[in-house]
């Protein structure tokens, strides 16, 4: 069977290649997983063909690994059973913008750059992880479930319907736009949820092992007519807590993050190793970070009385935290902030958690926010024990659900050109993975050794998995090697 | 009849006084009389007084059943508080119940926000200790009577979803006992024993629980569910009245309703449309004209007198918008919020009306018991969450099919039912109701409401009446594609010997064979080997 002959059949010869030299720019990532290579690389154009492509792969039991990004830090898209690469790059067009329901459909090779673009200037924007790389794709960056910045919005979660296509090959929409005919129909997809079961659900996290998605609808949002950025320099994380406990379930605020000296100098270094260097030694152990903004209607209004509320909090229970428009010492700080956490991070220019050393292992996990403080405890006690010093290590936690949890971030800055340095990262990570556990840390997002020792944990709900996944692609092409599967 | 040995089995897993095959004990769990699709055919044809009813206390004893259940072929029925009436009740002969209700335990964490319960536990109490700690919960139509769990992996909205939004985000870690008896723990749950968070690693799996709509006890039953709470304003409503007269009187500096009128349907979308575009209110919405008949009357006579002074005419020119403020941050939130509201209304034509200072439904109980009175029988037909572009088209669609019903189904001149907006107007809901007297010839209703399933089709609108709750092969083939064929292969990987609940998800297209006067409509393929 010439496999290259039937798959330039469907895509056509110009997107199919096998050229090892293309392949190998798939075979490694910003992560320390093993290189390795897939034998075809096919770019689709539309979900007719990615149709094809899996039903052919399906009937020939040929790996499927999709690929909507060009940034990966987790090793997840490496193939790891060689097959095909699908490189969802070419369908990377915007399909509606719809400002009555507050609406964008676009597809999956969509990038933060092309989107946030596109919606600045109609007036939109939709609320965003903390900097992601502007090559990377939106929708996989929320299939993934990474945490919005913002988190005001009680309805959580900005997916709504998408299309998808089965391991197997069939072409299926789910939630509202799940009607015939749809996008020419009076359903518009608002709604992700159903028909029949919550289908949508099994795609996120799920690392392209459940099927390829096409597209999506996502909630946008109006951008604020006014922004005020807000600092205050914490030294306790406990404090910090309490004080985001006290604000948030007020609604008070839009972006919202908790940065280490270590994580706020790289974003903000950008005079090389040694500005990264005097901002780590000179910020303080914590910045929080709260952006209040005035809306579309009387935005002065909505930004006083949230400000006046702030006041009297900080006036009456938390007079020792310093929160205002300037972080001491740094008073060019306001104008940087807002566009790091409204923009993607520029594409020519390295990610900061690339900068530092040039490699980074990120640990994430879910908590409640009071535990925070713990594993800050554990990393600690744990990092020099593998050579890691303590003040190296970069931390993010992202308040979630107006602080009811949040998501600490550990960030582990190694030198990929030293195997030593990898080694030794790589094991503080998986052990400190192992003591979070057992404190109780929920890793939603098990990438490479992550998932061995989270399913271990997760016995039953593995298998039930295994389960669900045999249903959906019954002769398990895609992505192997990842999550349980 | 479940056999002498295997009851002598469930004596032992929940104790003699919990489990009963006594005819007078299984008869007090007949479908109706009264309540929800009472006395329609699906309730006629497809329900049965239970074998035996057991009442288990754990999920560990829920597990024993379900395991005995299975190896035996003993179908099961999972039974909490019952409000969805003959869709809750056994389908097949000697069936077990399992009755849940024992499982009310009840576990408040105001820090965290949430309430981790048993299926046994009821909205009522919930609402009342979250607002004593600073929370609030969406109850459901079903009532406040209603089981939480049941209702959140149902259906689990009010006009609060205006802000909150949909319902299955808000499940957070539970435990579910699959139709084979194994323990699937979901979300944080799934790698340790605290319930705070939803999400699972890798894929979630909370998606078996219910689809957009829920899946009626036919994929397990949930055993312990821990269930997200929003921050409400801190001060206290009151309750007041003597029941069934009663309310929360709202402190009005941090919680109103405003009732407007506006001059035309559109101004009555404009305006939620811009209510959402400014992100404020709790809640926005237009309700069915005939709630306020229901509302003033103190008996059904009073609401007819009262309903039938309303013309075509009259309903057709009724446009109301229905305001939720609240304070959430300070009483400078409110008067912000407030001043917002009336940028938005006063263009739009919109004439603040006098409205109570009280709360009697949405926040208290979202009571449903009033829709019995008009005429005995009452079912809330299709619950549409999807975009304001199709909710404010799909109403008038039902209401101009349902002149073609009318009578059996009560008149009432055209109204297009209810809609709102949801999560700040992202996305938009439609209801529509449906009453009629069950002492009539009720058959055109259970036409009625298989024919709106081919109107949705033909319009192209999403709809709540899929899955088990309409002919399975007559929607399947229309959504997704082919949604039907996906969901009963997870069904049969989960439940193979379809024990939990036989025949849903295919009931209602068991109860279009077996009664006959649904069979001239049938024009839909399904296969011969359907459950009989």
């Amino acid at each position: 069977m010439d496999v290259k002959a039937k798959l330039s059949e469907i895509v056509g010869t110009r997107h199919v290649s096998d050229d090892p030299e293309v392949l190998g720019k798939y075979a490694a990532d910003f992560s320390y997983t093993p290189p390795g290579a897939p034998n075809y690389l096919v770019k689709p154009a539309d979900a007719g063909e990615v149709s094809a492509v899996l039903s052919f792969c399906n009937e020939h039991r040929i790996p499927v690994v999709p690929v909507s990004s060009k940034v990966h830090f987790y090793g997840a898209t490496i193939p790891k059973e060689g097959g095909v690469l699908l490189d969802m790059s070419r369908m990377n067009r915007i399909l509606e913008i719809d400002p009555d329901n507050r609406r964008v459909r676009f597809e999956a090779g969509v990038t933060w750059d092309k989107l946030t673009q596109s919606l600045k200037k109609k007036g939109y924007r939709v609320i965003m992880p903390l900097t992601p790389p502007a090559e990377r794709s939106v929708l996989t960056d929320f299939m993934e479930r990474e945490e919005p910045t913002n988190q005001v919005y009680d309805y959580g979660e900005p997916l709504e319907a998408m299309e998808v296509v089965w391991p197997t090959g069939e072409i299926f929409r789910m939630g509202s736009a799940s009607v015939d005919g749809y996008p020419d129909s009076m359903s518009k997809g608002g709604n992700p949820s159903g028909p029949g079961l919550d289908f949508y659900r099994f795609f996120q996290c799920a690392q392209g092992t459940m099927g390829v998605v096409t597209w999506t609808n996502l909630k946008m949002e109006s951008i604020p007519r006014m922004d005020k950025v807000l600092f205050a320099p914490m030294d306790d994380l406990d404090r910090a807590m309490e004080f985001l406990h006290r604000i948030l379930p007020r609604r008070i605020g839009q972006e919202v993050v908790l940065l280490n000296n270590v994580d706020l100098a790289a974003m903000l270094a950008d005079d090389g190793p040694e500005d990264f260097e005097r901002l780590k030694e000179q910020l303080p152990p914590w910045t929080l970070i709260l952006v209040v903004s005035g809306l579309l209607r009387r935005p002065e209004e909505k930004i006083a009385y949230e400000e006046n509320f702030l006041a009297e909090v900080l006036k009456n229970e938390f007079s020792d935290v310093r929160l205002g428009e300037n972080l001491p010492g740094f008073p060019g700080l306001t104008k940087k902030t807002l566009p790091m956490l409204r923009e993607p991070w520029p594409a020519g220019k390295p990610h900061w958690k690339l900068r530092v050393r040039g490699g980074c292992q990120s640990l994430q996990f879910h908590t409640r926010p009071m535990k925070a403080q713990l594993f800050v405890d554990i990393v600690e006690e744990l990092a020099p024990r593998y050579g890691y010093p303590i003040n190296d290590i970069g931390m993010y936690i992202q308040p979630i659900e107006h602080n009811r949890a949040c998501r600490p971030e550990f960030n582990f800055f190694y030198d990929p050109g030293d195997p030593e340095e990898v080694e030794a990262v790589r094991a503080l990570y998986k052990e400190a993975v192992t003591l979070m556990l057992n404190e109780g840390a929920v890793f939603t997002r098990p990438y490479g050794d992550l998932a061995p020792i989270v399913y271990e944990r997760a016995a039953s709900y593995a298998s039930h998995l295994k389960r669900l996944k045999k249903v959906f692609d019954p002769n398990h092409i895609m992505n192997p090697g990842n999550l349980c599967f | 009849m479940i056999s002498k040995e295997v009851y002598r089995i469930l004596e032992s897993i929940v104790g003699p006084e919990y489990v009963s095959d006594d005819p007078v004990i299984c008869e007090g769990y007949r479908s109706g009389p009264g309540g929800y699709e009472n006395g329609l055919g699906y309730e006629r044809v497809m329900t049965l007084v239970p074998g035996c009813v057991i009442m288990p206390r754990t999920t560990e004893e829920v597990q024993r059943i379900v395991k005995v259940c299975y190896r035996r072929d003993i179908p099961y029925v999972p039974y909490s508080t019952g409000f969805y009436g003959p869709r809750s009740h056994p389908h097949v002969e000697d069936a077990l119940l399992i009755d849940l209700k024992r499982m009310n335990d009840f576990v408040l964490d105001e820090k965290h926000f949430y309430v981790e319960v048993g299926p046994g536990m009821v909205y009522s109490p919930i609402q009342e200790e979250c607002m004593n700690h600073g929370a609030y919960v969406v109850i459901g139509g079903g009532g406040a009577q209603a089981s939480a769990i049941a209702n959140l992996i149902g259906d689990g909205w009010s006009p609060l979803s205006h802000r909150i939004g949909l319902p299955h985000r808000r499940i957070l870690g539970t435990e579910v006992v699959m139709p084979d008896g194994e323990l699937l723990r979901l979300g944080s749950l799934a790698t340790d024993d605290d319930p705070f968070w939803g999400e699972s690693p890798g894929p979630d799996l909370r998606g078996l629980l219910r689809g957009y709509t829920g899946l009626r006890g036919c994929l397990g039953i949930v055993t312990r569910m821990a269930i997200k709470t929003l921050p409400f304003q801190p001060e206290r409503l009151e309750p007041t009245g003597v029941s069934p007269d009663t309310a929360l009187a709202l402190p009005q500096n941090r919680v109103k309703w405003i009732n407007f009128t506006v001059p035309s349907k559109e101004a009555q979308v404009k305006a939620m449309r811009e209510i959402g575009h400014a992100e404020i209110a709790g809640a926005v919405t237009k309700v069915p004209l005939f709630w306020r008949a229901i509302a003033k009357a103190e008996c059904k006579e009073e609401f007819w007198d009262i309903w039938g002074q309303e013309t075509e005419e009259s309903i057709a020119n009724f446009f109301i918008v229905r305001v939720l403020l609240i304070g959430f941050t300070s009483e400078e939130q409110m008067a912000y919020d407030e001043k917002v509201l009336m940028d938005i209304m006063e263009p739009l034509g919109g004439i603040a009306r006098r409205t109570k200072p009280s709360d009697e439904s949405w926040i208290k109980n979202a009571d449903s018991a009033g829709m019995w009175l008009m005429c005995g029988g009452y079912v809330s037909l299709d619950y549409v969450i999807e975009t304001l572009t199709q909710s404010i088209e799909h109403g008038p669609t039902y209401a101009d099919l349902k002149k073609k019903y009318t009578p059996p189904l009560m008149p009432d001149y055209g109204d297009p039912g209810w809609f709102q907006s949801f999560e700040l107007g992202h996305q938009g809901y439609s209801e529509f109701l449906i009453y009629w007297d069950p002492d009539d010839d009720t058959d055109p209703v259970d036409r009625f409401y298989v024919d709106t399933s081919k109107m949705n089709i033909k319009n192209r609108f999403y709809t709540s009446l899929l899955g088990p709750h309409q002919p399975l092969y007559l929607t399947g083939p229309k959504y997704g594609p082919n949604y039907h064929e996906f969901l009963l292969k997870v069904k049969d990987e989960f439940d193979p010997k379809w024990m939990s609940h036989p025949p849903v998800p295919l009931a209602h297209d068991v109860f279009v064979e077996r009664a006959p006067w649904m069979h001239a409509m049938k024009d839909w393929e399904s296969p011969d080997d359907l459950p009989k």
